[in-house]
């Protein structure tokens, strides 16, 4: 049985059906590979449109902080000041100093600067550093107080968000040139952080006793990331783009 | 003519390379077909934006107490010592209390200052900023004898606390004095 089985592929006319085989699968994978080729373009071409309508806009207090907007030719419009100047920044009146426990207005919000509809959610980011600009653990982020607008049509991402981060989601599409409401309300840190931080005393010659704060400088943080993705088949592009399993049902945007 | 006499007198090796060139060929085309798909992978469009600020807490303090005698009266000032023109000097609330024997009670008298009748403290109204210095309180040992003499002695001990101005969500000040930042005293025979 081997034996003729071996003589027959050792064949020449096996050979040359063999030899029209490959070349018919080379000839059906370089068609393959033009559809490729065709639908890359196509898709290149497509994106070009549609990229170049593309834009998001963080805004804070009413004011455009962050953006990104492309413009064509690989060319996107994103903001002059450095990431780390951009939030906070009008927070106190001139020359006033910060006050532990006071709600100040921080309303953050997305508007949507290109000009195709698209899904948007943000990454909200609060922690601790101390006077040299380094992460710190020792005091909870949970002491900042960052507080979430209600009924505003956002939905926060409870099984990806911690003490430190909170993920939601606007469950609406926002269509291009428009704004979501608020997302959140107020910022404040709580004055417990004035017990918490740990200090030393100190005794002068006169019998005061002073007492050190260790953490002189501590500062706290506010990060905030914006992701913005097509309207279109959003569910999948969600789970491309974000890893992410959303559903949408009327318009309407749930998570899972 | 040479493939033929050569196919004839090596046919396994060139079963092999027939084998070979099969595989070569699938396997090119698995590639083709891999890599066709690419195109529609990449087809979801987002942008994105980020931001990022930071705030220094006050958290710095210092505060010292001074104190000048004269007609039987101690005259007291506080002085918040921190630098007003840095971002980490705290603001603070202050109280005295002040002690003396019972034959020379002791009269308060000052511009701002309120006594606490529950705690015997005398508090400044105003929360001291960095680089302030309080208004006067006046402490008199009163019921000493006129004609006592410079050097006598009277023991009059004088304690202060400061503790961190801290506000209500709408920017209402107020202290917590569970939390002391500073303690002193002054005091012994004087005058």
């Amino acid at each position: 049985m081997m034996g003729r089985f071996s003589s027959a592929i050792g064949s020449k006319r096996v050979n040359i059906a063999l030899f029209a085989v490959a070349v018919i699968l080379l000839l059906v994978s370089a068609v393959g590979g033009t559809r490729a080729a065709l639908s890359y373009y196509s898709d290149t071409y497509l994106a070009r449109l549609s990229i170049s309508d593309i834009g998001v806009t963080l805004l804070e207090n009413g004011n455009k902080v962050a953006w990104r907007n492309y413009e064509g030719n690989d060319s996107w419009s994103t903001p002059k000041t450095e990431e780390a100047d951009r939030l906070l920044q009008d927070l106190l009146p001139a020359g006033e100093q910060f006050q532990i426990g006071r709600a100040y207005p921080e309303q953050l919000q997305v508007s949507n600067t290109g000009q195709i509809n698209q899904y948007v959610r943000v990454k909200l980011y609060k922690y601790w550093e101390d006077k040299d600009g380094n992460k710190t653990n020792v005091v909870s982020p949970d002491l900042i107080k960052l507080e979430m607008a209600k009924d505003s049509g956002w939905v926060v991402d409870e099984g990806d968000s911690t003490d430190e981060r909170t993920v939601a989601y606007y469950s609406r599409v926002l269509e291009s040139g428009s704004t979501t409401p608020a997302l959140t309300s107020s910022i404040s840190v709580d004055p417990a952080v004035t017990h918490m931080v740990t200090e030393s005393r100190e005794e002068g010659p006169d019998g005061t006793i002073t007492i050190k704060y260790d953490y002189k400088g501590l500062r706290f943080c506010l990060e905030a990331e914006v992701d913005a993705i097509q309207e279109h088949n959003v569910s999948d592009a969600a789970l491309s783009a974000w890893g992410k399993n959303l559903t949408v049902n009327n318009g309407e945007l749930s998570l899972g | 003519m040479t493939v033929h006499e050569s196919h004839t007198s090596t046919q396994p090796h060139e079963h092999a390379r027939g084998s070979a060139f099969a595989t070569v060929v699938l396997a090119a085309s698995a590639i083709l077909l891999v890599l066709s798909s690419v195109g529609v992978a990449q087809a979801y469009f987002t942008t994105y934006a980020t931001a990022k600020g930071t705030i220094q807490l006050p958290l710095d303090e210092r505060t010292e107490i001074n104190e000048e005698f004269d007609d039987w009266t101690k005259h007291v000032t506080i002085t918040n010592t921190a630098l007003a023109e840095d971002a980490a000097s705290m603001s603070v609330f202050v109280r005295v209390k002040a002690f003396s024997g019972s034959t020379y009670p002791l009269q308060f008298e000052g511009s701002g200052w309120q006594l606490n009748e529950g705690d015997g403290y005398y508090y400044y109204n105003a929360p001291l900023a960095p680089g302030k210095v309080t208004e006067k309180l006046d402490i008199k040992i009163t019921g000493v004898p006129a004609d006592a003499k410079p050097d006598a002695s009277f023991n009059v001990a004088v304690i202060y606390e400061t503790t961190p101005v801290i506000y209500k969500p709408d920017g209402t000040p107020y202290a917590d004095w569970t939390d002391i930042l500073d303690a002193g005293q002054t005091g012994g025979g004087e005058a």
